[in-house]
């Protein structure tokens, strides 16, 4: 029951179908053309990245900014679908308003260096009771460990208290999650943090984040005119 | 000789006393360095008090078909099939759905109520959760009314834009009801279309074998002098300079609703 790590998520299957090849384009295929450039956008994509010295506090604010992103539109969605009851939809409503706020935070102090809002496909996992707790655990335990992971590479002093102040949140919403899932919210008596990359590879993991579809053409009408 | 003792340890007691106060009494000179730590700094950002989802009311979902579907007139498999609705549009882009609702089968299964392209204008079907991609919030809302010819996009329930309109003729009648933006059509060479053209999901009810199917459009024109008017096939011509500012304002998914 513990056992709640991204890497184990299955959204209730969800994640296997969408490994089906899809209209003829393998899902490697896919995640090639759309997701990877995406999260290359988002500066979570290029495992290079990770391994270039001394990213700068900028780039540590805008990937911390990408996973308020996807936290604040998991909750978002979950509220819209109204398929939560009780106890668990006050929890996400509240939660929900908490990451909506850090991603307005974090716009606010970024300016125009924020990364744009990427696109998500959440698979049915917020219109699901069960399915949405399970990944709030997951999504939670990472942003608590992701924030970790970048404490002792963030240079100015403002930032690591920023920081700091958020990483505890996470933690309170990582436990009520563990709590309402019936996990136990204190299993452990030391955290361990989780890289950039390993971040990236989890949340890469889950094919949640997507490309924006293409609505646009550069073609003639047939319209009836 | 006892009595001198006594005195002795009382008096060394008293000196190791003195001796200790003096050396755990603060000093002024060295208070702050020594011995308290300093303050936290200030965070580099501050985070604004936590807020509700806001004008809810205003907002409409979206989504594409992520993989081939049959639309069914209930949740069901079992269901009478409505449309057979593929992954693209005619004009190739991705095929949008207008999000209605929600609902479980019997087995666990979601079922997503979605606004069909399709005649007769007005159907809703329902598809597979499994078979459409993550939902899209617009904000915005066009109505057009045929009787004042002239069209008003919303946003947040506030009107944004408000411009005259060309519409069907009577024998070719833009149709009536609630549809969406499919889709944005630029860069062409056509002057007919103007510079810009929105597909939407509603259709002619009679000029069902016009190529792609007898869409109805909003696009510019080159005959801005009709404007307002019947002048169209059915659809919705606007001034090229109001269809450009059309453009900037409505996302696809956009709802649209002609009455």
């Amino acid at each position: 029951m513990d056992d709640l790590s991204m890497h184990r998520l299955d959204v209730d299957g969800a994640l296997a179908e969408a490994a089906e090849p899809l209209g003829g384009v393998s899902r490697a295929g896919f995640l090639g053309a759309s997701l990877g450039t995406s999260l290359a956008l988002l500066g979570l994509g290029a495992a290079q990245a990770e391994a270039r010295q001394g990213a700068s506090d900028l780039d540590i604010l805008n990937y911390a900014l990408t996973l308020e992103y996807l936290q604040a539109a998991f909750y978002t969605e979950a509220e819209r679908m109204g398929a939560l009851k009780g106890r668990t939809e006050r929890a996400a409503q509240t939660v929900g308003a908490v990451e909506r706020a850090h991603v307005a935070a974090f716009q606010d102090l970024l300016g125009k260096q924020a990364i744009r809002r990427p696109s998500f496909d959440f698979q049915g996992v917020t219109e699901k009771p069960q399915a949405f707790l399970k990944t709030a655990v997951a999504f939670e335990d990472l942003a608590v460990a992701a924030y970790k992971g970048q404490a002792t590479n963030i240079k100015a002093e403002s930032a690591l208290a920023a920081a700091v102040a958020i990483h505890s949140v996470e933690a309170r919403h990582a436990a009520w999650m563990r709590y309402l899932f019936g996990a136990n919210p204190a299993r452990t008596a030391f955290d361990q943090p989780a890289s950039k990359q390993e971040v990236t590879q989890i949340v890469r993991s889950t094919n949640f984040v997507t490309g924006n579809p293409s609505t646009k053409r550069k073609r003639a009408p047939r319209f009836t005119g | 000789m006892r009595s001198r003792r006594a005195l002795g340890l009382v008096l060394g007691a008293a000196a190791l006393a003195l001796l200790g106060v003096v050396l755990l009494a603060p000093s002024s000179s060295s208070t702050a360095g020594r011995n308290n730590l300093p303050g936290p700094p200030t965070p580099a950002l501050t985070v604004g008090m936590p807020s509700a989802l806001d004008g809810e009311r205003h907002v409409s979902l979206w989504t594409t078909v992520r993989r081939p579907v049959t639309a069914r007139a209930s949740a069901s498999s079992e269901a009478e099939v409505l449309a057979r609705l593929g992954r693209s549009t005619p004009e190739g882009t991705a095929n949008p759905l207008q999000v209605l609702g929600r609902t479980r089968d019997a087995s666990g299964g979601v079922w997503v109520r979605v606004r069909l392209a399709v005649l007769p204008n007005g159907t809703t079907g329902w598809v597979p959760r499994a078979a459409i991609s993550g939902y899209r919030a617009v904000r915005t809302r066009l109505v057009v009314s045929l009787r004042r010819k002239r069209a008003t996009l919303l946003r947040d329930g506030r009107p944004v834009l408000r411009a005259p309109v060309g519409i069907g003729l009577p024998q070719w009648p833009t149709p009536r009801g609630r549809f969406y933006v499919r889709n944005k059509l630029v860069r062409y060479r056509s002057a007919f279309y103007g510079p810009l053209a929105f597909g939407t999901s509603a259709r002619s009810p009679v000029l069902t074998d016009w190529p792609g199917g007898g869409f109805v459009g909003i696009h510019g024109t080159n005959q801005p002098q009709l404007i307002p008017g019947r002048v169209s096939h059915g659809c919705i011509r606007m001034r090229n300079h109001d269809i450009r500012r059309l453009g900037r304002l409505m996302p696809v998914g956009t709802p649209i609703t002609i009455s």
